[in-house]
């Protein structure tokens, strides 16, 4: 009888299929994994303490770099976190427009998941595809803000410029090829049977494990927990719009995969339907210039688009936060790792960072 | 004159090869040195081809890759469509650090790609290009070219095994189990064609593809199974398990660098090459075809055939390992053989009639 | 089917092979900015700013170094303004904060330099310079015929006193 051992396999952080600078640790026998420990704190900024030495409207754009693919949900759910603070009703042309541009970054952020998948598994060009409709939507935000990745748009009290007239006419254009890119993908991707075998059955988790994980936003849903804050909580307009909440069966990568895709259609759905009802008047509410909240804290919470996306901030009465803490949802649902890698093989980790859909700028803050 | 000799199935490579031998006989006037002479042309010419294919098929497969991508592609170096490209990758390729690994048996890791490159140029010898133009159109061509490719495993094997690097040596043993697997359903798929011409000889094969129908119209199945599996030997999407970037960030070539890992990029290409001539000759009758010389349509039909393994290329993405051991063995090797029998049965019906 | 997905990707890249392709060929093509694009140098309008340094305080991140003289009647002038472009963020809150409208982008993106000294952005160009000195000097000039004025009115006072 011959020995065999187990060997360990160090992914990343150089690697290209680990998205940003994740490590992960393959304890492995041939090609199935054992454990896959995820390493992490390469990309260590310090978000949480640089929000403290700075104002609370300072503070903003740092959120941007937090998960630089979805930076205005990310702005929201700052902002959503401040005003609570400190009292700040936002006016309702605002809240519509943050609605758009946050359903538009979910979008530009499912269509990076996509693309990813797809690199992930050999699909080149299906990336080259998703990345080529996400430019569209940076095109937009380029046109609302001035900027493609880190958008500094929604603000403390609003947001910060109006959008320009032409953006209704663009954003509609967009709305009508959503489902013709989409078609694509489903022909180029999830139609190809090698796609579906790749994904079906591999790194499944049971409701159970996931609740146990504390995950959030798309990866709970796989599993069918129809968990979005968005209806959970109903902040902001949402509870206004009509939409539904996509949920998967199996909890497997297929299901992530299907999860993500359905949502962009939500959120197609749901700009239309702000697009509509656009109101007229103010994008910034009144309060003065420099913001004292009053002592206090508050944890406010929504749904980014990797999941809970939560902002825990205690005032001490000055100018600066005397704490903040981000829950990102990344960091958390990346504990799933392990239970989705076991008894798969050295692919399907591969498949499986890509399902959680892991953002290193989120995760390591 | 000499076109219609070349219109009655005299074709323009070996008329030329004919002269040449001609021109050999006045100047040596001796039959052996003359023949000897004559090798070492097809020799050189076949590394030639080799080498030309390589550079173009960078090319190509870089613009077909981009054109299928929305892109453009090259178009900086020689002019708007970068056709000095492969040149620039070249040179950048020469110019690289000779980068060895740490604790690599350097020995064994300095052969892997040189002798990678061996059986790969080995079987080109084999080829018929056109009507009489092969180096060696040996009566067991098939056989032999079967029992060349399949050394090249042990290269890859020794490279993956010698980096002293897990991604390397996954990469291996990948290699291994991947090229031996659809070996298999490879020769069951060619054993069908070789029953319907009754011969082992390449250019045998074509003669009968030129005297019955195109294989690929008497053998759909086994063109199908030939084609998947050659994509397989050749390790291209969806069966780059051996490269697999995402996973195993490049396989054996992980740590090579610069010349070396540029040879195995030739062999790359030059499998490529190979199993397209390969898919031609058995499959789409070689250099038969109305109107242009022999050699014309064969380039072209060799063309088509790379064309195609570079559209799986970029369309699909790619196996896991269990999915694709499976699919040889479980899907591939029965239909080839269920080919067989259909042929065997086939064959026998006709005789009867 | 199996194998039918398969066929349809092939469709779709058979498709986009022939079909049109969305490459621009940067340098030669370019794409045109749009109105609120922010990024390249700051530029900043000698004329309209008042030196009263709101930029810098809403700077988040302290990529703003100015110097500020007050001429001889107490008003404060810009003489130096560096933009540290190593640390800004592109945040636009101190275009937003200039009630002045003095400062803006100049949506130059090519700004990349081979070392880090040059990521230092001085925002007072030479005729900006000039416009500082000529205005220090007219000032100086105002405050001292000014004083003039206030010593000759003192004179005569004392004189007039006098008499």
């Amino acid at each position: 009888m011959p020995k065999t051992e187990t060997y360990t396999l160090s992914m990343g952080p150089q690697h290209p299929s680990t998205h940003g600078v994740l490590q992960v640790r393959l304890d492995l026998d041939g090609e199935n994994i054992l454990k896959a420990t995820p390493y992490m704190g390469y990309l260590h900024r310090g978000i949480e303490k640089l929000l403290e030495s700075r104002t609370y409207i300072q503070g903003v754009p740092y959120t941007d770099r937090l998960d630089y693919v979805s930076s205005m949900n990310n702005n929201l759910g700052y902002c959503r976190a401040v005003e609570e603070l400190a009292q700040i009703e936002v006016p309702e042309r605002a809240e519509y427009i943050r609605v758009i541009v946050a359903e538009l970054n979910r979008i530009a952020s499912h269509l990076v998941f996509i693309g990813s998948l797809a690199n992930d598994l050999g699909a080149v060009t299906g990336m080259i595809y998703a990345f080529r409709d996400r430019e569209k939507i940076l095109d937009l935000f380029d046109l609302v803000c001035g900027a493609r990745m880190t958008f500094h748009y929604i603000r403390v009290g609003g947001v910060s410029a109006d959008l320009p007239p032409e953006f209704a006419a663009k954003c509609d254009e967009f709305l009508k090829i959503v489902p013709e890119f989409m078609q694509e993908y489903e022909d180029i991707l999830t139609g190809n049977e090698i796609l579906q075998h790749r994904l079906h059955g591999t790194s499944p988790m049971t409701k159970e494990q996931a609740l146990s994980h504390n995950m959030t936003g798309p990866n709970i849903r796989a599993v069918g927990i129809p968990f979005d804050i968005r209806k959970v909580d109903g902040y902001g307009l949402y509870p206004k719009f009509e939409f539904d909440v996509p949920v998967g069966e199996n909890g497997d990568n297929w299901d992530r995969y299907r999860v993500r895709y359905q949502e962009i259609y939500e959120s197609a759905k749901i700009i239309r339907q702000a697009l509509d009802g656009l109101p007229e008047g103010d994008i910034m509410a009144k309060f003065p210039k420099v913001l004292r909240p009053p002592k206090g804290e508050v944890f406010s919470r929504t749904e980014g688009t990797r999941g809970e996306l939560g902002f825990y901030i205690v005032s001490d009465g000055s100018t600066k936060p005397y704490r903040v803490h981000i829950r990102r949802p990344s960091f958390i649902n990346l504990q799933g790792l392990d239970d989705m890698c076991r008894g798969m093989l050295i692919g399907d980790s591969v498949a499986a960072f890509s399902a959680i859909d892991p953002l290193m700028g989120e995760v390591d803050c | 004159m000499d076109i219609l000799n070349m219109m009655m199935g005299q074709g323009v490579v070996s008329t030329l090869a004919d002269q040449l031998h001609n021109l050999f006989m006045l100047l040596f006037d001796n039959a052996v040195v003359a023949g000897f002479l004559m090798k070492c042309v097809g020799i050189g010419a076949i590394l030639g081809i080799i080498s030309v294919a390589a550079i173009v098929f960078t090319y190509g497969e870089r613009k077909v890759c981009a054109f299928m991508q929305v892109r453009i592609g090259p178009n900086r170096v020689g002019g708007r469509f970068g056709l000095l490209q492969p040149i620039a990758d070249m040179l950048k390729l020469m110019s690289k650090e000779d980068i060895i690994p740490q604790g690599c048996d350097r020995v064994v890791w300095a052969l892997g790609p040189m002798l990678l490159f061996v059986p790969t140029a080995l079987i080109y010898a084999f080829f018929p290009f056109d009507n009489g133009v092969a180096l060696a159109d040996v009566n067991v061509g098939i056989f032999l070219m079967l029992a060349i490719s399949s050394q090249a495993v042990l290269p890859f094997l020794i490279s993956g095994y010698a980096s002293n690097s897990k991604y390397a040596f996954i990469g291996g043993m990948r290699t291994v189990a991947q090229m031996l697997s659809y070996e298999a359903p490879m020769v069951f798929s060619l054993l069908g064609v070789v029953m319907l011409s009754g011969s082992m000889r390449m250019s045998d094969i074509v003669n009968a593809q030129s005297e019955q129908l195109w294989f690929i119209l008497m053998q759909p199945i086994a063109f199908v199974v030939f084609v998947i599996s050659a994509t397989a030997e050749t390790n291209r999407v969806p069966f780059d398990l051996v490269e697999g970037e995402a996973e195993i960030v490049a396989g054996p070539f992980a740590e090579y660098s610069g010349m070396r890992w540029a040879l195995f990029f030739l062999a790359e290409y030059a499998n490529l090459l190979s199993v397209s001539i390969l898919t031609t000759v058995f499959f789409l009758g070689g250099w038969n075809g109305p109107f242009l010389p022999g050699v014309v349509w064969f380039g072209l039909k060799v063309l088509a055939m790379v064309f195609v393994f570079m559209w799986f290329r970029w369309t699909f993405p790619r196996t896991r390992i269990d999915q694709m051991l499976a699919f040889s063995w479980k899907i591939l090797l029965p239909l080839a053989l269920v080919n067989v029998l259909f042929t065997g049965v086939g064959i026998y019906a006709r005789q009867w009639m | 089917m199996f194998g039918e997905g398969l066929l349809t990707g092939m469709g779709v890249t058979w498709k986009h092979f022939w079909g049109k392709k969305e490459t621009f060929c940067y340098p030669e093509e370019k794409l045109p900015m749009t109105e609120r694009f922010r990024g390249g140098h700051l530029v900043l309008d000698h004329k309209k700013c008042i030196a009263c340094s709101l930029c810098s305080l809403a700077c988040p991140n302290q990529a703003i170094k100015l110097k500020i003289v007050p001429d001889a009647k107490k008003k404060r002038h810009m003489q130096s303004y560096v933009h540290l472009v190593g640390r800004c963020l592109y945040c636009n809150l101190c275009v937003e904060a200039c009630n002045m409208h003095a400062l803006s982008w100049d949506k130059n993106y090519a700004i990349s330099s081979w070392h880090k000294e040059e990521m230092e952005d001085e925002l007072v160009t030479a005729e900006g310079l000039a416009y500082f000195h000529e205005v220090m000097e007219k000032a100086k000039a105002e405050a001292e015929a000014e004083a003039k004025v206030a010593a000759e009115k003192a004179e005569a006072e004392k004189t007039g006193g006098d008499a």
